[in-house]
């Protein structure tokens, strides 16, 4: 049986490009550098088949924390990055290593913490009180530590507070959420994780949603091909057929039929200003 | 390229300026192998004393055992201490996980057959009347075990060098058992793991620096105590 | 009495028998010269008779009573020192290789004395700081020597003691030996040139 589907797996494989459309692009290859959200969470892997097969394109998709995803795009070692730290994003594009951003979609994030909920953080309503009490109370605090979208978030979130975090209880981890989530699981700890993420381990966590639904816990995706002019070899217009197909009612349709345990993770926020876009789209074929 | 040159500059910056965040990852790292290293020492000495002298069924099962613990790969031996330290894990009593302290069994764990291994090596080379003879002398037991270890002290030091350079450098089980957390657990490997996820390429590669120069003086030192330990036989 | 006696000694390896039923004593005062051929098991009687290996069977007259040999090895081990044919010397100096063999916890004084006086009967004293490993073949037979005389020994077995010396060293071994034989210690000496030892010869074994 797992011989069988493996064996249909590996012939789609080498089918779908054949099939796949008759304008095949010059340079099929796009490459993506993006944050482990999307791709762990499994978003990249249900939606791109469909850009693909509606345009030949092959997208690579490298998943990395915010920074270095930006980092590769500065780099020049991608072509195009889907990323979720708005205010790093503007400043790549203000530096000219892209030309746009646009906006795709977002997800929320959540806070999580022990069933006995030490610092009775589920009493509370805004991510402010919630941050405070935990300060207050010294309960442990798993921080990502790592740049990520999600650790600059707890920290504009922190500052927002105004609490400077510090001590034994607040633990900087300096590793992936998948394995925040289980550090917080063992420490009893509290901790600030994406949807995504915790759809996607809850039923082996021991954690509880402690707070959600604040207007701050919003996260905007945004799309940024890398400037063409800064890299001339890059594959600009892979790129933008890429961003386009993310924009279109299509892309954006796809984004909101994905869902895990019944819930959609991300909600397309595609600014219809921004679907013409300023510069010409370049033509694929 | 030129992201590698401007990194290295900066990163010996870092490290000469006495960058105090650096300078602590590169002092967490040094306590928790040294303390795994001299706490798998004695016991690791004492086994591998008695696979090379003693005579004890199962001897030739447990040389067999100790070779094949060194193939596995460190976050397996990480995996498993996890397992066991975890809340649900049978020792989750004890509250280990993401301490310096499990971090210091995860490298005790990987240090043990590598230290085993090479001892016995050593102490196989070891001249079987250096033994006879210092019993012959009327010492203990213990002096006499304690005798032939400093006949053969270079390719013992060569198993404590090579052994410290296995877990100093070791990312896997120390990410895993200490969680990479600032001021606590976060060494010289999983700080570059962590840096290097950022793009702070500089903080990486002045760790990895800290790292190879480490890897150069040990090298040193072992080819140094090889070439006197080949002298003496 | 003061007897020191092996009988029915038998060891063999493999199919391969070295000596069966032998009997053996060592006589106060005396030198007994074992000879054989390379391979004989000269050096295997020698290492029985000092407790290091094990015998097939064997039995030990001592003091007026018998022991088996396996409840006798430590004394054996205590009271027969076996020198090798090439004697292992410690990592350090001559005199660390003297101070090794003293009990420990000696008061230094008295420590100093034996080491100086048995370093001046085997004409070592200039040598004392020198390094171990680095004696000349007769010198180290005489650290060697040295050394295992500062356990007070009843016997002292040497393993082709000449094997690796020039003739004035020869003759220094020889004088030693009749010194010590004097002093009353029970001597055996293995070699397969047995010539040189006729002088100080009381009995002779062939193997
Ligand atoms: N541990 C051992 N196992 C098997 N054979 C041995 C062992 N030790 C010595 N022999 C054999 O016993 C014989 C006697 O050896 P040895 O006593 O050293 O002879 P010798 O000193 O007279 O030259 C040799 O043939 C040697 O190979
Ligand atoms: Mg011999």
């Amino acid at each position: 049986m797992r011989k069988l589907t493996s064996a249909l797996w590996l012939s789609t494989c080498l089918v779908l490009p054949v099939f796949a459309d008759e304008q095949k692009p010059a340079n099929p290859i796009i490459k993506m550098a993006t944050t482990t959200s999307t791709q762990d969470s499994g978003l990249l892997t249900q939606i791109l088949p469909n850009f693909q097969k509606k345009t030949g394109y092959e997208v690579q998709v490298t998943a990395v924390g915010t920074g270095k995803a930006l980092k590769l795009g500065e780099n020049g070692d991608v072509d195009v990055v889907l990323v979720h730290a708005r205010a790093d994003e503007d400043k790549f594009v203000a530096a000219g290593f892209g030309d746009q951003r646009y906006s795709v979609m977002y997800n929320d994030f959540i806070f999580v913490g022990p069933e006995e909920d030490p610092a009775k953080v589920k009493a509370t309503k805004t991510t402010t009180d919630a941050l405070k009490q935990i300060a207050a109370t010294q309960s442990p605090f798993v921080s990502r530590g790592d740049d990520s979208g999600t650790h600059k978030m707890e920290k504009k979130l922190w500052d927002q507070a105004g609490v400077k975090p510090a001590g034994e209880w607040y633990r900087e981890a300096g590793q992936g959420m998948g394995e925040v989530l289980q550090m917080s699981g063992e420490l009893k700890a509290y901790t600030l994780t994406d949807r995504g993420t915790w759809l996607a381990t809850m039923d082996k966590s021991p954690l509880k949603i402690v707070l959600e639904g604040d207007k701050t816990l919003l996260n905007p995706y945004g799309i940024i091909a890398v400037s063409q002019k800064r890299y001339p070899d890059t594959n600009h217009a892979g790129a933008q057929a890429l961003i386009d197909w993310m924009i279109s009612a299509e892309g954006q349709q796809a984004i909101s039929d994905f869902k895990i345990n019944g819930q959609s993770l991300f909600t397309p926020s595609a600014d219809p200003a921004e679907v013409k876009p300023a510069t010409e789209p370049a033509k694929t074929n | 390229m030129e992201t590698i040159s401007s990194a290295t500059w900066q990163a010996l910056q870092l490290l000469l300026s006495g960058d105090t965040a650096l300078w602590e990852i590169i002092l967490i790292s040094f306590r928790v192998s040294i303390l795994a290293i001299l706490l798998a020492t004695p016991p690791a000495l004492l086994m591998a004393f008695m696979l090379a002298f003693g005579q004890f069924p199962g001897r030739r099962l447990l040389i067999a055992i100790v070779n094949t613990a060194l193939a596995i790969p460190a976050v397996v031996i990480g995996l498993t201490l996890y397992l066991l330290l975890s809340r649900s894990g049978p020792l989750g009593e004890w509250r280990l996980l993401f301490t310096q302290t499990a971090m210091v069994l995860g490298q005790i764990a990987l240090a043990f057959p590598l230290l085993v291994a090479m001892a016995h090596t050593a102490l196989q080379a070891a001249d079987r009347r250096a033994w006879e003879t210092a019993r012959m002398l009327g010492a203990s037991r213990l002096r006499a075990v304690w005798t032939l270890m400093y006949e053969v002290r270079f390719g013992l030091m060569s198993a404590l060098l090579a052994s410290f350079g296995r877990i100093i450098a070791e990312v896997g089980a120390s990410m895993m058992l200490g969680g990479n957390i600032l001021h606590y657990t976060r060494n010289i490997p999983t700080a570059i793991a962590l840096e290097t996820s950022k793009g702070e390429f500089a903080q990486g590669i002045a760790l990895g620096l800290v790292l190879l120069l480490l890897a150069f003086a040990l090298n040193l030192l072992l080819h140094y105590f090889q070439g006197k330990g080949q002298i003496a036989a | 009495m003061n007897e020191l006696i092996f009988h029915q000694l038998s060891k063999h390896y493999g199919k391969r028998c070295l000596f069966t039923e032998l009997t053996l004593p060592l006589i106060a005062g005396q030198c007994l010269l074992l000879t054989g051929k390379n391979g004989a098991g000269k050096s295997t009687l020698m290492r029985i008779l000092a407790g290091l290996d094990k015998p097939d069977q064997g039995e030990i007259q001592a003091d007026g009573k018998r022991y088996s040999w396996r409840a006798y090895r430590p004394q054996l081990q205590r009271q027969i020192l076996y020198l090798h044919q090439q004697p292992y010397l410690f990592e350090g100096s001559v005199w660390d290789n003297l101070a090794y063999a003293l009990t420990r916890g000696l008061p230094r004084s008295e420590q100093h004395q034996q080491i100086e006086a048995i370093a001046d009967w085997a004409g070592l004293t200039a040598l004392l700081m020198n390094p171990a490993k680095r004696l000349s073949g007769g010198e180290a037979q005489r650290l060697a020597m040295a050394r295992a005389l500062l356990r007070k020994p009843r016997a002292l077995l040497l393993d082709e003691p000449t094997a690796n010396m020039d003739q004035a060293a020869r003759l220094l071994t020889l004088e030693m030996l009749e010194d010590l034989k004097r002093q009353g210690l029970r001597l055996m000496v293995a070699s397969h040139d047995p010539d040189w030892f006729q002088a100080v010869t009381n009995q002779h074994l062939a193997l």
